[in-house]
């Protein structure tokens, strides 16, 4: 006889014990969410790094230096040098989109806060820049004011730079008008800038940046040199063009990178910071799922005298088995749906500033996936092999238990 | 005592007859424990490298609002108005460079500094492993390496080492107690500087590590340093050597603090698990501790014998997690580098020590509630409930 249990029964028994509905609930719950935000932290940095990256555009530094921009050194003169001798470099309104930039990290605080907050511990990523650099980095998205001109004192802030300096970046953009007045100065190193913009560029790490024009962050760092040069390729151009210009000048000293490529080194530069965050997350839910583990135990041990009684009344012990699965699978993925209730509205987008840069939790359906798995695991784990040691005995035998 | 102690065989008892509870229980601790030594491991090795002491004598002279090697360029000339400083004993210059100056756990830094005098002191208090400080002097491009960056980088003597652009030949690799030289490779100063500027003609280093001749006069040194240098071309910001590792490490220490978070979280789920354990046990035992009862126990046996047990519990657990945690931490030899400064994680004694007696702790104050009600139930009640 193959009859299965009614699914009434395994949902009626789990408000036999409140206590013990809390605790399995409870258990999926905390091994949930740690599993999504262990993974929101690890994949939304390594999209905010892979996302910043354009598969048409190449990066070309210093040579030597292709593991950071920050430290690449070339000359000034090869951006033109570039834009003139590299074919397939797209071109817009006669411009070929060549953009030379200077990345440094420098301190960016806004000048209006208590000294105590202006200590030099506000570390942001500062990227020197031309108008080109707007067509190249085209997630750049400037949302009030207007762009910084040279040799003004200007300045823009992504929306986390913002944050990053002090500032509330929607006070900023409100208070904020066309023409670039109305925003507050900010100390970028020991000078004085005025905030005339902000942008957002969601999901990159171009969003806690701040941009000046290039000279003046040449003038600022007191170097006569950029960090690199961003080119943006015409549709069809492979990025080989562009390396193999890089090895046959070897006077310039530069090494070209596809930009995507030389995001994903950055990735992979965090690697062993995202699995120990992991690993983590994996051993707090390890304890969970053994303690979780106990309680199960205890809890299907107390029944094993009912359970036979199942069998003497003809269902097959899968029955009774797909039965308990039922039970433990519902209050785990109930635990697992209000974890991901909670990271959808706690975790996700929080923006965590490391190491020079911001990366926000992301929880999307892979994360959320992650979470219901999770959750499921739990289930599952928590009850078959409890489940099996029950259903092991003789049925006389567990008939007669206490 | 010897109502005490009788306990112990009926506890063991109990603990090997459910052999399925007590091992799911123990490993949890375990794990619970295992991480709690980790993060303190993590958090001792912030303090041993922050954490200034008393005798400290270091200073380090850095470019004013300067955050990363690449950016902090001083004259190497400036060498010379340091030493003129009163209180100052000896200015050394060093030229770092780092592969990346974001915080991870594989950054490789290399550190110039001068051929002479230097390498002789620095490793006065370490052990070479293997090559000498002679093969470092013959070559140019020689580095000397240390042994958590050797081992991470499986370097020996004689190998050829590529990292951050800059090309060497490992003429040794040393054994050091401090973080900051675990994870680095001292090369020669004109070396560095040569390969860094490309061809160029060097002169800039990065910074000037400073002895101090009385370790009273540290702050005043270090103001004295920078206002001499405030109205030059390259203004400097000078702090003691744990000041300066502490700003630079900010965002490590940052991790380490969340991670703190993670620690005593930890210890709750061992409290919780033990305490889970124990009330499932006792639940389970009513007639046995009536029958125990009933041959002359009193309540304050009872709940001695369930409050050795959650003890014992958590010692297991608490033991295995712990030392797990110092083979693991020994076998990783991590180091979390940002801005070319190191925060060592070394597994330690006292962590050890400390895991262990807290999670026996915890075990023990897990288990008085429960024994609280099983000492406070009448004989007949129990044999009822049962």
């Amino acid at each position: 006889m193959s009859r299965f249990l009614p699914i009434s029964y395994a949902t009626r028994n789990l408000g036999r014990s409140r206590s013990r509905l809390a605790l399995a609930v409870g258990g999926a719950l905390l091994v949930s969410l740690l599993a999504m935000a262990g993974a929101g932290f690890a994949i939304g940095m390594d999209r905010a790094l892979r996302a910043s990256g354009l598969p048409g555009n190449v990066v070309l530094l210093g040579a030597g230096s292709e593991e950071s921009v920050e430290r690449s050194e070339i000359s000034p003169a090869n951006a033109g040098v570039i834009a003139a001798s590299i074919p397939g470099i797209a071109v817009l309104d006669g411009r070929p989109l060549a953009s030379p930039e200077v990345n440094v990290a420098l301190t960016v605080v806004a000048r209006d806060l208590p000294s105590a907050a202006t200590s030099g511990e506000r570390t942001g990523l500062v990227r020197g820049i031309t108008p080109e650099a707007f067509l190249v980095h085209p997630q750049v998205r400037l949302v009030s004011g207007r762009a910084p001109e040279a040799g003004s004192g200007e300045v823009i802030l992504g929306a986390s730079a913002a944050r990053g300096a002090g500032l509330d970046p929607a006070a900023l953009a409100r208070t904020l008008h066309d023409d670039g007045t109305g925003g507050p100065e900010v100390l970028v190193d020991t000078r004085t800038f005025r905030v005339v913009g902000t942008f957002n560029a969601p999901g990159t790490v171009m969003d806690g940046e701040a941009w000046m024009p290039l000279n003046d962050a040449l003038v600022l760092t007191q170097r006569d040199t950029i960090s690199a040069v961003i080119v943006t390729l015409e549709p069809g151009t492979s990025p080989s063009d562009v390396t193999d210009f890089a090895q046959r000048r070897i006077d310039l000293e530069l090494s070209a990178i596809p930009e995507p490529a030389y995001y994903a080194s950055q990735s992979a530069f965090y690697r062993p910071v995202r699995i120990m965050v992991l690993a983590s997350a994996a051993l707090v839910a390890a304890g969970a799922l053994l303690g979780g583990l106990n309680t199960m135990y205890a809890a299907f041990a107390s029944r094993i005298r009912e359970l036979a009684m199942l069998q003497v009344l003809g269902f097959a012990r899968r029955a009774v088995v797909a039965s308990l699965l039922q039970e433990s699978v519902i209050s785990s993925l109930s635990g697992a749906l209000v974890a991901v209730a909670v990271a959808l509205f706690a975790l996700d987008g929080i923006a965590i500033r490391f190491s020079m840069g911001t990366f926000g939790i992301r929880i999307d359906e892979t994360v959320v996936a992650i979470g219901l798995a999770a959750g499921l695991v739990v289930g599952i784990a928590g009850c078959i092999m409890p489940a099996i040691r029950c259903l092991r005995l003789p049925l006389p035998a567990a008939l007669k238990s206490d | 005592m010897n109502s005490l102690l009788r306990s112990v065989p009926i506890t063991w008892k109990n603990l090997s007859r459910r052999t399925l509870r007590t091992t799911l229980t123990v490993a949890g601790i375990a794990v619970a424990t295992f991480l709690f030594s980790f993060v303190e491991s993590m958090r001792d090795g912030v303090r041993r490298a922050t954490e200034a002491g008393a005798a400290e004598t270091r200073l380090v002279v850095y470019r004013k609002n300067r955050f990363c090697p690449f950016t902090s360029k001083l004259p190497q000339s400036y060498e010379r108005t340091i030493q003129d400083v009163p209180g100052v004993k000896s200015a050394v210059p060093v030229k770092i460079v780092v592969n990346n100056c974001r915080a991870s756990l594989d950054v490789v830094t290399f550190r110039g500094v001068p051929d002479e005098g230097f390498m002789e002191d620095h490793l006065q208090g370490a052990t070479l492993r293997s090559g000498s400080l002679a093969d470092w002097k013959l070559r140019s491009d020689a580095v000397i390496v240390g042994s958590a960056l050797a081992d991470r980088r499986r370097l020996r003597a004689g190998d050829r080492f590529d990292a951050a652009g800059v090309r060497t030949l490992v003429a040794g690799v040393f054994e050091s107690l401090d973080a900051q030289d675990q994870n680095v490779a001292y090369a020669h100063l004109g070396f560095l500087q040569e390969t860094a500027q490309r061809g160029g003609t060097g002169g800039i280093v990065t910074q000037f590590n400073v002895e101090v001749t009385d370790p009273a006069r540290l702050e005043e040194v270090a103001a004295a340093i920078d206002e001499r240098l405030a109205h030059d071309q390259f203004p400097t910001t000078t702090r003691p050597e744990s000041a300066f590792v502490a700003r630079a490490a900010r965002d490590v220490i940052a991790l380490v603090r969340f991670a703190g978070i993670v620690g005593w979280a930890s210890l709750a789920a061992v409290f919780a698990l033990i305490a889970n354990a124990i009330a499932l046990a006792v639940r389970d035992r009513v007639r046995d501790h009536a029958i125990l009862q009933t041959l002359g126990w009193t309540g304050m046996d009872i709940a001695w014998m369930v409050v050795l047990e959650a003890g014992m519990l958590g010692a297991a657990g608490g033991a295995i997690g712990a030392l797990a945690a110092y083979g693991a931490i020994a076998f990783a030899k991590l180091n979390f580098t940002t801005e070319g400064v190191s925060i060592g994680v070394t597994s330690s004694a006292t962590v050890t020590g400390i895991g262990i007696l807290l999670a026996t702790a915890l075990g023990a104050v897990a288990g008085l509630a429960p024994a609280w009600t099983a000492s406070r139930r009448e004989i007949v009640q129990g044999f009822r409930t049962a």
